[in-house]
């Protein structure tokens, strides 16, 4: 199969997790649209190595899948910390800070 | 005006168009999608939780108690850092001295990391 | 060359954040002298560490780790920066409520992030530094547990950043297909032969994305005045300064394979063009209207990532490192003012509250005039030394067009700068505010920022000199 079937598919998926990450208005389905767009990387970046015979970005994508596992600890630590203080979590409640 | 407008301005606006195009487009059409190959009618069944028409046991979800969070933002954090054995695994026969002292050095910070969740309470379930 | 020693700057900061955390749990702590010590000690060590490599391009992990003068450079201005922030921090963390180890460790990683990122010029190193950094930046914003207006900071710093990070693997991965390779120099030697691909046009258009969200650049700066307003002001301080120079630092070696024949990339060179022109545009009109001074200086921070985007595309290593250091010793300068006006767990950041600062606290009302009006870029001072570097060279490539668009927001942001100063020195009604200028090691800090500003802006000669050799040195392409 031809690897650009793969890079079409991820393009695809990343401007779905794009689109979801400006519709939404909910912290958690934002965070996964990102997870999304990462996850689209990442097909591009095995479609790669499949081209090219590489091992190098299928190493990368090991990299890009803890890195976004440190991101969820992260992320998720400081949601949580939303819900605590105002016990939603809908992102156009977060609005203490314009101008 | 500077001098990069004066050069071949025509292939790069149409280069950056075409990108720009085919992202949009494809964002418009998954916009619209949903609307156009979803179902249109709803009925008082299809706003169930359960389609198939079982009744539902427990009426909200229960907050879970906030340690479980914990536990899980660590279990995900050290269950993905594994990921690199595999690789070290697959090389450790060709360069076992540096291989190694690698992982060694990999482990350690990660223990580290066990060490300070341990000691500031994380594992504590009362 | 190849050796593991030049690893040292970065194994003793990582090393002293892991000592710090395991103090922190191991002991029961009210005051952190131990913790703060062991941090600027090793910040102190990463510098000098750092600085025995000058001139030797040592590296290790096959030359995805090179410290190359360029680099040894920035490692410095970032230990700087850290050791200055986390002086200003010292008696702010236990009046606002994060008095706490993991504080120190955390910007240690954070400046540890940020040196990975200046010293390679392999991508998936930088963007593996530039993740260190995020994750230790997200926590930092937020570390005001209590404060609603901080969490709120954290989350949108969080959200819009992995938002980036995830342009940036994209792009990295359109970079590889088209290109084969994550090496700076091996791309740039596979791109001369291609011309123009549309492939790889999308995939350095997502980078430049990613690390325009970084420096924040106009359309992506959405995120900038909110984490800087709601982040604790020394964060916010490190964050204006760190996150950012290393980012330009990351861009310039980014573009200068494509940038250098002058004639041959026009598209990436009108892309520029336009986000700076739009960064110097918006950044400076937006900040006209604001009453907050923190907020203030957020869009000031982003205008002048509009100024330093035109040293980036006229490839002037030394206007972009010398602007860089400018800026650390104004905006660390600004910041630490703004510190002394946050006494016991509040902040009195509102313009009102400066009025009559000048017959309170002379001095501190001096220091900010001083800073200002090197922000504003008004001579002696190092402001306008660093604009007048990038500015020339610029008129000399050709750009005139954006140079003129430069003087005249150049022009705006006096008025708003000014405002500040109108307001401590000329306004009737005096504010009531308590401003807590007796904490010794703050003055110094002021003072040592005023020293900066005006050393550079007086007499620049040394410095500038070291950073033409570390612009020199770098490798031709």
């Amino acid at each position: 199969m031809s690897p650009v079937a793969f890079f079409i598919l991820s393009l695809l998926l990343f401007t779905l997790g794009a689109l979801a990450f400006l519709f939404k208005r909910d912290l958690i389905t934002q965070f996964m649209a990102i997870e999304i767009m990462l996850n689209a990387a990442n097909l591009a970046l095995v479609a790669g190595a499949k081209t090219w015979a590489s091992l190098d970005s299928q190493v990368v994508v090991f990299f890009v899948i803890t890195v976004a596992a440190a991101e969820a600890a992260v992320g998720l630590a400081i949601i949580l910390l939303i819900y605590r203080q105002k016990k939603n979590i809908r992102s156009e409640e977060i609005n203490l800070l314009k101008g | 005006m500077d001098k990069i407008f004066r050069l071949n301005i025509k292939t790069t606006v149409i280069e950056l168009f075409l990108v720009f195009i085919v992202f949009g487009l494809v964002g418009v059409l998954l916009l619209f999608l949903n609307a156009l190959l979803g179902p249109k009618r709803t009925n008082p069944l299809k706003e169930k939780p359960f389609e198939c028409g079982s009744p539902y046991l427990q009426k909200d979800i229960n907050p879970f108690p906030v340690k479980f969070y914990l536990v899980a933002f660590l279990f995900l954090l050290f269950d993905v850092e594994v990921v690199f054995f595999f690789p070290w695994a697959l090389v450790f026969r060709d360069m076992a001295g540096t291989a190694l002292i690698i992982m060694a050095a990999y482990l350690a910070v990660l223990i580290l990391g066990l060490i300070y969740a341990w000691k500031t309470g994380a594992f504590e379930w009362d | 060359m190849n050796e593991f020693a030049s690893l040292s700057p970065l194994l003793i900061l990582v090393g002293a954040s892991l000592i710090i955390l395991l103090l922190e749990a191991f002991g029961q702590w009210s005051k952190r002298w131990l913790h703060s010590l062991i941090a600027l000690a090793s910040l102190g060590g990463c510098a000098i560490f750092a600085a025995t490599f000058w001139g030797k391009g040592a590296g290790y992990f096959q030359g995805t780790y090179t410290l190359d003068n360029i680099a040894i450079l920035m490692t410095v201005l970032f230990s700087l920066a850290g050791f200055l922030v986390i002086l200003v921090s010292l008696s702010y963390m236990i009046q606002h409520g994060f008095n706490r180890g993991e504080y120190f460790s955390l910007l240690l990683f954070a400046v540890s992030g940020l040196i990975i990122m200046t010293t390679s010029e392999d991508l998936i190193v930088i963007f593996l530094g530039l993740e260190t950094l995020s994750v230790a930046s997200y926590v930092l914003a937020g570390l005001k547990k209590e404060d609603e207006k901080s969490s709120e900071a954290a989350i949108k710093y969080f959200l819009l950043g992995s938002l980036a990070s995830s342009f940036l693997v994209l792009g990295l991965a359109f970079i590889f297909i088209h290109s084969q390779s994550f090496s700076l120099k091996e791309i740039s030697f596979v791109i001369d032969k291609s011309e123009n691909s549309p492939l790889f046009l999308i995939g350095f258009s997502l980078v430049l994305i990613g690390f325009g969200f970084k420096v924040a650049l106009v359309p992506f700066h959405m995120w900038t005045p909110d984490v800087y307003q709601g982040a604790p002001t020394p964060i916010t301080a490190f964050f204006s300064v760190g996150p950012k120079a290393a980012g330009f630092l990351v861009l310039f070696r980014l573009l200068r394979p494509f940038l250098e024949p002058i004639f041959s990339r026009q598209n990436l060179q009108i892309i520029l063009w336009l986000l700076s022109a739009l960064t110097m545009i918006v950044g400076n009109l937006v900040a006209l209207r604001q009453k907050n001074v923190k907020r203030l200086l957020a869009y000031s921070s982003i205008a002048h990532a509009g100024y330093l985007t035109i040293a980036l595309m006229t490839q002037d290593g030394q206007g972009l490192i010398f602007y860089l250091l400018a800026y650390l010793f104004m905006n660390i300068g600004a910041f630490s003012i703004l510190i002394a006006l946050s006494p016991n767990g509040q902040e009195f950041h509102e313009l009102d509250d400066f009025n009559g600062l000048a017959t309170r606290a002379p001095w501190l009302a001096a220091s900010m005039s001083v800073f200002l009006v090197s922000l504003a870029g008004f001579p002696p001072t190092a402001g306008f030394l660093a604009k007048f570097y990038v500015f020339s060279t610029a008129v000399r490539q050709g750009y005139t067009g954006l140079v003129i668009i430069a003087v005249l927001t150049s022009l705006i942001s006096v008025f708003y700068y000014l405002r500040i100063i109108v307001h401590m020195y000329m306004s009737k009604q005096i504010s009531k505010i308590t401003i807590k200028a007796d904490d010794p090691i703050l003055l110094v800090v002021i003072f040592f920022c005023l020293y900066g500003v005006l050393q550079l802006g007086l007499f620049p000669g040394r410095v500038l000199t070291l950073i033409q050799k570390a612009v020199l040195s770098l490798p031709p392409l």
